[in-house]
C-alpha cells in the first residue's frame, strides 16, 4: 500500500512539470510583451536603446528555455513573481486562495450531506413525495446554468429581500468577522451546493436502491433486524463507498463551477483572479493560478486513487 | 443455394425492420422523451426561421432602450436598445450550432482515438491515455479558459476549436474500454484470421457494436457544450459580443443594475437555455432506454 501511494505521489511531479511547460510556452506564444506593462508607449518609442537595456537586464532576451527554468526555480523556492500591475503574486494568492477553499469546502460539505441525505431518503421511500420532488429538482438542477441560479438568488435574497450582500467576501469595518464571513459566503455556497446536490442526489439514490435490492438486505430483514438498523447499518454503510468516490470525483466540477460563481458574486477568490488575469492579459498571474488549480486537481485524483485502493484491493493488485 | 442465401437476407431485413418498429414504439411510449424531441424541433425551427427572415438583432432602437416586453418588442430590448426576441432567436442559432458541432466533432475524435487505443493496446494505448490524462488534470472550464488565454482572440471558430480539443476525453475513455473488451471476442479473431485490414476491423466490424453509447453521449454532450458556452460567455471569455449567443446575451446580467431593473434581459435567454438543455436531457434519456441493449 505504501509503495502504491509513493508511486502515485511521484507520478504527480512529471505531470505538474509538463503542465507548467505547456502553459508557460503557450502563454509566451501569445506575443504579449511584458515591457508594454512597464513602460508607457510614448516613452517606449523615444528611448529604444534604454528599453533594450531594460530588456537585457530583465532577462527577456534569453532563450525561452532559460527563462522557463529561471521562472521554475523561482516558483519552487517560493518566489511566485509579480503581476503586471506590480503587486506580488504570492501576497495576492495568500489572501485569495483561502477564500476559494472556504467557498469550495463548504459547498462540498453541504452538498455531500444534503445530496446523500435526500438520495438515501428517496431510495428508502421510493416513489414517495421526497423522491418525486428530489428527482424533479435533480433534473432541473442539471439543466439550469449555474450562474443563472446565482443571478436568481441575488435577485431574491440580495436585492428583493436584502438579507445578504450580492458581492465581495469581506465588508470593510465589519464588527464580527465570523458573521461577516457567513453573510458573504451564504449565497455563493448555496449556488454551488444546488448544482452539486442535483448530481449527488441521483447517484446516492441509485446506489442505495441497488444495495437495498441485494440479497443480504433481505437476509437481514428476515432475521428480524429492525428496519432503521437495516437501512443504517447494512444499507448505508455499503452504499457509502461508491458515493464517497463520486463525491471526490466531483471536485473538479466544483472548482470549474466556482470559477464562474466567483465571477457572478464578484467573490475575490482564485477563480476571479484567473478570469481577470485572462481578460487583461496578465500572464504571470494566469500561469500561477492555472498551476494551483492543476495541482489541486492532481491531489484530488490522487485521493480518489488511494481511496479506491483502500476500498477495493483488486485495484492495488492490478497496478 | 442462392435462394437460401437471399432468404436469410430477407429474414435479416424483416427482423431489423421489426426491431426498428419496436424501438420506435418504445420511444414514443416514453412521453418525456417525445416532449423533449418536440421542444427541440420547435426551438430549432424557430431559430432557423428567425435567421432566414433576417430578423434585425443588431440595430439599436434608440427610442426604446431597456424597454420592458411590449407588442413592439416581444421580449423587450437590452441595455443599448437591441430587440431581445431577435437576439434570442439568432443566439439560439449560434448556441445550438456550437453545441451540435462541438458534440459531433469531439465525439468523432474521442471515438477514433478510443478505437485506436483500445484496439492496438500496448504503447499506442499508453501514449494516448497519458495525453488524455494531461487534459483531464484540469476542470474542463479552466482548461478552456487557459487556451482562451493562449489563443488570445475571441471568435466563433476559436471557441469551436477549443471546445473540440478539450471535449473528447469522456467519449475516448468509454470507447476505449468497449474496444478493450470487444477485441477479445471471437468474431474479431475470425476477421483477423480472414486477413482483414486493421482499419476495416476497427471501423467496419467493431464500431457498429459501440455506436449506441456514442450516439447517446453525443446527444447529451450537445447540452453540455451549450451550458459550457453560456458559462464562458457569461464571464466574458466566450465569443465576441458582436455575435449573439444565449450566453452572450446573459453577459449583460453581470451588472447588478440589470439584474435588479431589467428582468427580461436575463429571464428570456436563461429560460431558452434551460428549456433546450432540459429537452435534450429528456430526449437523450429516452434514446438511451431504447438503444441500450443491456437494459432490454
Amino acid at each position: 500500500m505504501l509503495k502504491f501511494i509513493l508511486k502515485k505521489l511521484l507520478a504527480m511531479i512529471p505531470m505538474l512539470l509538463l503542465i507548467s511547460m505547456i502553459v508557460y510556452f503557450g502563454l509566451q506564444a501569445t506575443g504579449i510583451d511584458p515591457i508594454n506593462f512597464l513602460v508607457s508607449p510614448d516613452v517606449l518609442s523615444a528611448n529604444a536603446a534604454n528599453v533594450e537595456a531594460l530588456r537585457e537586464s530583465l532577462g527577456l532576451n534569453d532563450p525561452l528555455i532559460v527563462q522557463y527554468f529561471r521562472w521554475l526555480g523561482n516558483v519552487v523556492t517560493g518566489n511566485l513573481g509579480y503581476s503586471f500591475d506590480g503587486s506580488s503574486i504570492a501576497a495576492t494568492i495568500a489572501v485569495r486562495l483561502p477564500y476559494t477553499f472556504e467557498l469550495a469546502g463548504w459547498s462540498l460539505l453541504l452538498s455531500a450531506v444534503i445530496g446523500v441525505g435526500i438520495g438515501i431518503i428517496s431510495a428508502i421511500r421510493q416513489n414517495g413525495i421526497i423522491d418525486y420532488v428530489g428527482r424533479v429538482l435533480a433534473v432541473l438542477g442539471q439543466a439550469v446554468p449555474q450562474f443563472l441560479v446565482g443571478i436568481i438568488l441575488i435577485q431574491i435574497f440580495a436585492i428583493k429581500l436584502g438579507w445578504f450582500p450580492s458581492a465581495n467576501r469581506v465588508s470593510p469595518g465589519a464588527a464580527n468577522p465570523l458573521a461577516d464571513a457567513f453573510f458573504h459566503l451564504f449565497l455563493p455556497v448555496l449556488t454551488l451546493t444546488i448544482g452539486m446536490v442535483a448530481v449527488l442526489m441521483r447517484y446516492a439514490r441509485n446506489t442505495m436502491l441497488d444495495v437495498l435490492n441485494s440479497d443480504y438486505i433481505k437476509t437481514a430483514r428476515s432475521k428480524g433486524i429492525p428496519e432503521w438498523k437495516v437501512y443504517l447499518k447494512h444499507g448505508f454503510r455499503n452504499a457509502m463507498k461508491p458515493v464517497l468516490v463520486i463525491i471526490l470525483f466531483r471536485i473538479p466540477m466544483l472548482v470549474g463551477g466556482s470559477v464562474v460563481i466567483e465571477s457572478v458574486f464578484s467573490y475575490p477568490g482564485i477563480g476571479l483572479t484567473m478570469t481577470n488575469a485572462i481578460t487583461s492579459g496578465d500572464y504571470p498571474v494566469v500561469l500561477i493560478t492555472t498551476l494551483i488549480i492543476a495541482a489541486a486537481m492532481l491531489v484530488c485524483s490522487f485521493m480518489v486513487d488511494v481511496l479506491n485502493a483502500l476500498l477495493d484491493p483488486r485495484v492495488r493488485l492490478g497496478e | 443455394m442462392s435462394v437460401k442465401k437471399s432468404g436469410i437476407k430477407e429474414q435479416n431485413k424483416s427482423a431489423s425492420a421489426s426491431l426498428m418498429k419496436k424501438n420506435l414504439r418504445k420511444f414514443f411510449n416514453n412521453k418525456l422523451a417525445v416532449v423533449g424531441l418536440v421542444v427541440i424541433l420547435v426551438m430549432v425551427a424557430a431559430c432557423i426561421v428567425g435567421a432566414l427572415m433576417h430578423v434585425d438583432y443588431n440595430t439599436p432602437d434608440l427610442r426604446n432602450m431597456k424597454s420592458a416586453p411590449s407588442a413592439l418588442h416581444w421580449f423587450g430590448t437590452d441595455t443599448i436598445g437591441r430587440d431581445l426576441f431577435a437576439r434570442v432567436l439568432y443566439g439560439g442559432c449560434y448556441s445550438i450550432l456550437i453545441g451540435v458541432f462541438c458534440a459531433v466533432a469531439s465525439n468523432i475524435i474521442g471515438a477514433a482515438l478510443g478505437a485506436v487505443a483500445g484496439y492496438f493496446g500496448g504503447k499506442t494505448d499508453k501514449i494516448i491515455v497519458r495525453i488524455s490524462e494531461v487534459f483531464q488534470a484540469f476542470p474542463q472550464l479552466v482548461l478552456v479558459m487557459m487556451i482562451v488565454a493562449i489563443v488570445n482572440r475571441r471568435g466563433l471558430s476559436n471557441l469551436l476549436f477549443i471546445f473540440v480539443v478539450t471535449g473528447w476525453m469522456t467519449t475516448f475513455r468509454m470507447v476505449r474500454n468497449e474496444y478493450l473488451s470487444l477485441r477479445g471476442e471471437t468474431y474479431v479473431k475470425v476477421c483477423e484470421a480472414f486477413g482483414m485490414s486493421n482499419s476495416r476491423i476497427m471501423f467496419g466490424q467493431i464500431l457498429p457494436n459501440v455506436m449506441t453509447p456514442i450516439i447517446v453521449s453525443t446527444t447529451t454532450n450537445v447540452a453540455f457544450f451549450i451550458l459550457q458556452e453560456a458559462a464562458l460567455s457569461f464571464i466574458g471569455l466566450g465569443v465576441a459580443d458582436s455575435t449573439p449567443t444565449w450566453g452572450n446575451i446573459l453577459n449583460a446580467a453581470k451588472s447588478v443594475a440589470v439584474v435588479t431593473n431589467q428582468w427580461w434581459i436575463w429571464v428570456f435567454p436563461g429560460a431558452a437555455i434551460t428549456l433546450f438543455v432540459l429537452a435534450i436531457n429528456f430526449f437523450g434519456d429516452g434514446l438511451r432506454d431504447v438503444l441500450d441493449a443491456k437494459q432490454q
